[in-house]
């Protein structure tokens, strides 16, 4: 029983629930849970990362765990409940698992059992647990995707319009519309595209509009203006949204984003004025916007977090010190400024209650959101989660004696580099020293958080005085750093893509990074076309497979390949250490354009990959 | 958008301006490492006349890793489950930093016209397709009426 169990486990192979789980179960179940770990990737022992393609286990009957009768509303509801509550307290319980979640995930094969699971999810999922909307956004990442036959039924089920919203809001069901929006939100994600233009029908937008409504609870609103950012990932809904708030006057965005007006208030009025603002400037941007970052006063700013060093979906605050994450992914973000020696403090104030991991991290560390790996998870950084009283490092974890975090709480973060140990307090209350990330780091680290779905956090680098400053002497990151008022702008994404798209790409760049030279030839395969640091990378020539054996810095000229070192036949005798300053000698008239100047030619297709190691095109 | 690679930028203008016959694939307007991709079943397959809508991400380190591609339009074939994992080599362990999002493309293309019920991904799909091919023709065909064939009713 355990073992199949265990094997169902492993064959559930959805990113989405390795990604939470991988939260929880790292120090036990991480092992199993992360096939997707991408190469190179630091930390996770891969014990049975086969699994998913050994077509033997995939089919292990879940019918063996579940033994009650399926579909029966009370038994889908404490089976989501139990998920919810797994999630919370199993950080690193040995070998128990959410039986919960596979009985759900069965459960949800059918169209009905989807439906009683949808419908189950908006009726019981607390208001108050701080995991609730996780959730949600995990048992509907899990469950098969719906039909649009089935999307209308899930909607009519609901009863989802505009007098819905105003009868749930005449009669206070807050939990049930919050519950909704979430679900709207998350099925708008998951099926962007055809599929979500399908779901946002006239009366969902009426729900979400109406939810918009002042009077409304904060916690609805903010979950309405999620659930139609969700639903503009498409973007024909992104324009039907975008005119029909063109429409009404005021722009209830408009009214909401006001709200920010009364300083200092810590309820979910901030989440929600942050959305609003971040939408507006954004996705749903009204003619002659004002845009926020334009009319920002950046004066006595020297560090923010860095908008260059941030995983996609983050959202950063057109401040630069206030970051909110609403994707279902593990989103993370650095400062800008990086402390090398002596001892540093910064603070972070908890805006929301649910899984962030607030700490330290080197460049080296990785923003592997879509597997969940943030901050904490690799040997380079270490952080502090207050939702489930954890300390990570290396995406291990130990407990910590703080109680949970609540909103308007104040995290201390000191680094002493000199003693090597971090020190983490809450509201002045500090926790014994921490010092495992010094076993692959001494220097070279940065203010970093990784943020769960719908969390937010306000950072002082020191520009406002500390609530509580540390006893000993600490320097601060913003008598330190500097930012040119360029670097100061957090710009809409929309902007910040125009000015991507702008880049080119120079004709001899190397094929795989489109960054460097290409300035190597890998051997014995004689393949070129590629940069050191790319071919450093690599165990295996892309275009043949041969396995790679010398990284040669070479020149190309008219009408040959010279190899700068003259032992041309005798292997060892260049190191892959060969460092790129060889290639000073090339001149713009010597180079010609090999046939690998675009990733395109070289490797349109299989056909260069298929071919032998014989390859000789720029000898 | 994390200072996104010239790579991504250039594998992203390419496909924009040289778009592949029969396949859209669009970066989402606000993330630009995550595609908006719409595949046409090929033609003599049973999914001709499907549009199939996928999703492609491209994660942090990629090439060095591959794009994450699943698809989001529910589809009969051996080797797509019915989260839309797709089984396929070159997604895994035959990954190559040359290739790139219009080869996956296409692979995903070919494999829509070519099943492979030997590697399978969703074993009830492959059983049936072994067990009795035509059948499973028509239902993938079905399915495709059904689920692929915009603005039908289901």
């Amino acid at each position: 029983m355990i073992i199949l169990v265990w094997l169902s486990v492993i064959t559930l192979q959805s990113s989405s629930f390795q990604r939470l789980l991988s939260r929880i179960y790292t120090l036990t179940m991480g092992a199993c849970l992360c096939k997707d770990t991408p190469r190179g990737s630091q930390g996770h022992p891969v014990e049975i990362s086969d699994s998913v393609d050994n077509p033997s286990r995939r089919q292990v009957p879940l019918g063996h765990i579940v033994t009650e009768p399926l579909n029966h509303l009370d038994i889908i509801e404490s089976l989501i409940l139990n998920t919810m509550y797994n999630i919370k307290t199993l950080v690193d319980n040995d070998r128990a698992l959410p039986h919960s979640l596979l009985a759900i995930h069965k459960i949800a094969d059918t169209e009905s059992g989807w439906l009683l699971v949808v419908s189950s999810l908006v009726k019981v999922i607390p208001l108050e647990d701080p995991l609730g909307p996780a959730t949600i956004t995990l048992l509907l990442d899990e469950c098969p995707l719906p039909s649009k036959g089935t999307i209308a039924k899930i909607t009519s089920n609901l009863k989802i319009g505009k007098k819905t919203a105003l009868d749930e809001r005449k009669s206070k069901n807050i939990q049930r519309q919050r519950n909704t929006c979430i679900v709207l939100g998350c099925l708008a994600e998951k099926m962007a595209g055809p599929n979500s233009t399908c779901l946002m029908t006239g009366n969902v937008l009426d729900y979400l509009f109406t939810n918009l409504e002042s009077d409304c609870d904060p916690i609805v609103i903010l979950h309405s203006i999620v659930a139609l950012e969700k639903f503009a990932q498409t973007s024909e809904n992104k324009s039907t949204i975008s005119q029909a708030l063109d429409q009404m006057v005021p722009n209830p965005l408009e009214t909401l984003e006001a709200w920010g007006g009364v300083n200092g208030q810590l309820d979910t009025r901030r989440e929600v004025t942050f959305c609003a603002q971040w939408t507006l400037d954004n996705l749903f941007v009204p003619t002659g916007r004002n845009f926020t970052y334009k009319s920002m006063d950046h004066s006595g700013k020297n560090v923010i977090l860095n908008c260059n060093d941030v995983s996609e979906n983050l959202k950063i605050a057109p401040s630069g010190l206030e970051a909110r994450c609403d994707a279902s992914s593990f989103e993370s973000v650095r400062c800008t400024f990086q402390a090398n020696t002596g001892v540093w403090y910064y603070e972070v104030m908890v805006i929301t209650p649910g899984v962030m991991q607030i700490g330290w991290a080197t460049k080296n560390s990785k923003f592997l959101n879509y597997e969940g790996n943030g901050i904490g998870d690799d040997e380079y950084s270490l952080a502090y989660d207050g939702c489930r009283q954890l300390i990570w490092y290396n995406a291990k974890c130990e407990h910590h004696s703080h109680p949970c975090w609540k909103p308007g709480d104040i995290l201390g973060l000191l680094l002493d580099l000199d003693k090597q140990e971090i020190i983490f307090s809450l509201n002045g209350n500090c926790l014994p020293a921490y010092n495992q990330v010094f076993a692959h780091a001494r220097s070279g680290f940065f203010a970093a958080a990784s943020f769960m779905s719908f969390q937010q956090c306000e950072f002082n680098f020191g520009m406002k005085p500390f609530r509580y400053p540390p006893k000993v002497a600490f320097k601060k990151f913003n008598d330190y750093g500097s930012l040119t008022d360029e670097e100061k702008l957090i710009l809409p994404r929309h902007m910040r893509l125009a000015l991507l798209r702008q880049v080119t790409v120079k004709e001899d760049s190397c094929t795989i990074c489109f960054d460097k030279q290409d300035t190597v030839m890998l051997l014995p395969c004689d393949h070129t076309g590629f940069c050191m640091d790319c071919a450093m990378q690599l165990e295996v020539c892309p275009l043949c497979r041969t396995n790679i054996e010398q990284r040669k810095q070479v020149v190309v000229r008219t009408n040959s390949v010279k190899i700068l070192n003259k032992d041309d036949g005798v292997h060892g005798t260049e190191s892959e250490e060969t460092k790129p300053g060889m290639k000073s000698a090339k001149t713009e008239d010597e180079k010609i354009q090999i046939c690998m100047t675009d990733v395109e030619s070289s490797t349109d297709a299989h056909s260069a990959l298929e071919a032998t190691s014989t390859h000789t095109e720029s000898s | 958008m994390a200072g996104l690679p010239r790579r991504i930028i250039k594998e992203t203008q390419r496909l924009m301006q040289e778009p592949v016959p029969g396949i859209k694939a669009e970066p989402d307007e606000g993330n630009a490492r995550y595609f908006h991709v719409v595949v046409a079943g090929p033609d003599g397959s049973p999914y001709e006349g499907g549009t199939f809508k996928l999703e492609l991400f491209l994660p942090e380190e990629y090439p060095m890793s591959a794009p994450k591609v699943r698809f989001m339009t529910k589809i009969y074939h051996p080797n797509i489950d019915k989260l839309g994992r797709i089984c396929l080599d070159i997604l895994k362990d035959k990954w190559s930093p040359a290739l790139q999002i219009r080869t996956v493309l296409l692979s995903i293309q070919a494999l829509l016209s070519a099943p492979n019920p030997d590697d399978p991904l969703a074993n009830d799909v492959a059983e049936q397709w072994k067990v009795n091919e035509a059948e499973a023709i028509a239902t993938a065909r079905s399915w495709t009426k059904s689920y692929a064939v915009p603005n039908s009713s289901k």
